[in-house]
């Protein structure tokens, strides 16, 4: 429990960031009854903005709260996370740019807009803004238990904490949905510069802080790991280790919110240099992933930590390795960095959703749609897709959350063959990559549940003659061999009946 | 030219792929295992690689097309 020394930086930036949040609607002015402007702030945003905006994709609860949780309980496997956003921003350079340019060109704002414009299909657009939909649900849901921990750590002590805490967490979406419906996405890049100003701060102070403060620093922190035998990847799962870096790097840029990020770019040349920059932002991620090795040689935090179940531990690491081993009001302003580490991305990736079912979804339905009433029920399902989330979070336990998140990226990465080979291979059709995409997200959900016994998720590799392999890579093999196979064989069929005509 | 924009993506990316380069325990570093400031030192050898990537890219678009840098879109039969 933080007293009020932490209490007061806590809330006197959570009411900056309110203000910022608003303030954004009159930032760089434009008419925000246009879905362009709404949800891609005009396209006007130079190397520095977009820099931050998929930052703040990158650097969520997912990083704050869910790799430390895995580090702390697995050590090496769960440090995955670091190659894949290495790797990822390789994938996003080779993409990005062409689909940029495209869409700026045909005024597209979603991949489904991509997707239907390409290959003439409404089936297969609906389909792919399904899955973003769905994809994302996980994802924010994430995001509401990074922030539930927060204030787990900041409440407990305090008599009916848990109601405290739904309470706040309440509080907390009531404010963040008002903001996002009167601001769009400027209110959201906005306040994400003043998340990550917040967040690398706590980075930098918590490594330099917390190894000087313990006896011995690292060293005694890893002793304990070691003892677990987890410092570095036994042989048998370094294939697992690969295929999380490769399918999470593969999926990152098709999630529906990274995608809207890098569209809300000025041009490809601003878009290419804040890619090129991004990795920079994985080191923040690599020291909060040791954050969950660290915690060991701080005895107040592991004992703090002792009173909860083995469980709801790991979720729990960050908040409190901060709160005990920083001064007071340190520990009131890098709880409020992550608190809004997670209420901003849910808030961007909400609207990438509304985006979709608007745009993608009930515009096929109901083509006559005018721009104003498009632009209104898409604000009014952002806000609806929120609260879906924050439901979630209160009926489904904290432990399942996490590993949804790849469940999230098993579903996602089936829009590759479509959107990333779409770009530049011309000979894919239709049919083809939806049955490809049916197949993979099926067989995907199908092997999850029975790598985990058709129970609780906690594993998302599965056991091939080549050893563990993370499951969207393997979904995403029998996807690419049905879209590319059977695209071979309707081609072969038509220049065979084309030889016929001919003659 | 372009074998050498192809490396610069390659290059960087292969190391992450490949994990026993670095999955293993020494050389420590304050401490830290390879395994762990390994990977965290890459990612600032993983930016210079893609910054060179992107400024050679973006610097043969101006050469190639000053006034656009749309591109058209490949259509299906």
């Amino acid at each position: 429990m933080i007293g009020f020394d932490g209490l007061i930086p806590f809330i006197g930036l959570f009411v900056l960031f309110v203000c910022l949040g608003f303030y954004g609607k009159y930032w760089r002015r434009g008419n925000l009854d246009n879905v362009h402007e709404w949800a891609l702030a005009g396209r006007k945003l130079g190397t520095a903005l977009v820099f931050f905006l998929v930052g703040a994709d990158l650097y969520t609860a997912y990083s704050f709260i869910a790799i430390p949780s895995g580090v702390f309980a697995k050590g090496s496997l769960y440090f995955f996370a670091i190659p894949y956003v290495a790797l990822t921003f390789a994938i996003a350079l080779i993409t990005m740019p062409r689909l940029w340019s495209l869409s700026k060109e045909k005024g597209y704002i979603t991949a489904s807009d991509f997707v239907k414009d390409r290959f003439g299909s409404n089936v297969l657009s609906i389909l792919i803004a399904i899955t973003g939909i769905v994809s994302l649900l996980p994802y924010i849901a994430l995001q509401i238990v990074g922030m539930q921990s927060v204030l787990t750590v900041m409440l407990s002590g305090i008599g009916n904490s848990k109601i405290a805490e739904e309470l706040s967490l309440l509080i907390a979406f009531v404010i963040l949905a008002a903001f996002t419906y009167t601001s769009g996405l400027r209110g959201a890049t906005l306040t994400s510069i003043f998340k990550d100003i917040l967040i690398w701060i706590t980075v930098i102070a918590v490594i330099i802080v917390v190894p000087m403060s313990i006896v011995g620093g690292f060293d005694t922190a890893f002793k304990e790991i070691k003892k677990a035998n987890y410092v570095t990847l036994s042989n048998s799962m370094v294939p697992a280790y690969s295929t999380l870096v490769l399918g999470s790097a593969l999926a990152l840029y098709l999630y529906p919110h990274a995608i809207n990020a890098v569209l809300s770019s000025k041009s490809v040349h601003n878009l290419r240099l804040s890619t090129a920059l991004l990795p920079l932002y994985g080191v923040g991620l690599a020291i909060f992933a040791l954050m969950g090795i660290l915690v060991f040689a701080v005895p107040s935090a592991m004992h703090y930590l002792s009173e909860f179940p083995e469980s709801s531990r790991g979720i729990l690491v960050v908040p409190s390795l901060i709160v005990y081993s920083m001064p007071g009001w340190f520990s009131g302003i890098a709880l409020l960095g992550i608190f809004i580490g997670g209420l901003v991305p849910a808030a961007i990736m909400a609207m990438a959703q509304a985006n979709l079912l608007t745009r993608n979804i009930i515009k096929e339905i109901k083509p006559n749609m005018s721009p104003q009433s498009e632009i209104k029920i898409t604000k009014i399902f952002s806000t609806i897709f929120k609260f879906i989330a924050l439901g979630f979070v209160f009926i489904v336990p904290a432990t399942y959350a996490i590993s949804l998140q790849l469940l999230g990226t098993i579903i996602i990465v089936q829009i590759l063959p479509a959107v990333f080979f779409g770009l530049y291979i011309k000979s894919l059709r239709k049919q083809p990559l939806i049955a490809g995409l049916l197949v993979g997200v099926f067989s995907g959900i199908f092997m999850l549940e029975y790598a985990n016994n058709f129970g609780v998720l906690t594993s998302s590799v599965f056991n091939t003659p080549f050893g563990p392999l993370y499951i969207a890579i393997i979904s995403l093999v029998f996807n690419l061999v049905i879209s590319f196979g059977l695209s071979a064989l309707i081609h072969k069929k038509v220049m065979l009946s084309k030889k016929v005509k001919n003659r | 030219m372009y074998i050498v924009l192809a490396l610069l993506l390659l290059i960087p990316s292969s190391v992450n792929l490949v994990v026993p380069i670095y999955n293993k325990e020494m050389p420590s570093m304050f401490g830290i295992p390879f395994f762990y400031w390994f990977q965290t030192v890459w990612l600032v050898v993983c930016s210079g690689f893609y910054l060179a990537f992107a400024y050679s890219m973006n610097k043969e678009e101006e050469e190639k097309n000053p006034s656009t840098t749309a591109t058209g879109v490949p259509k299906s039969n």
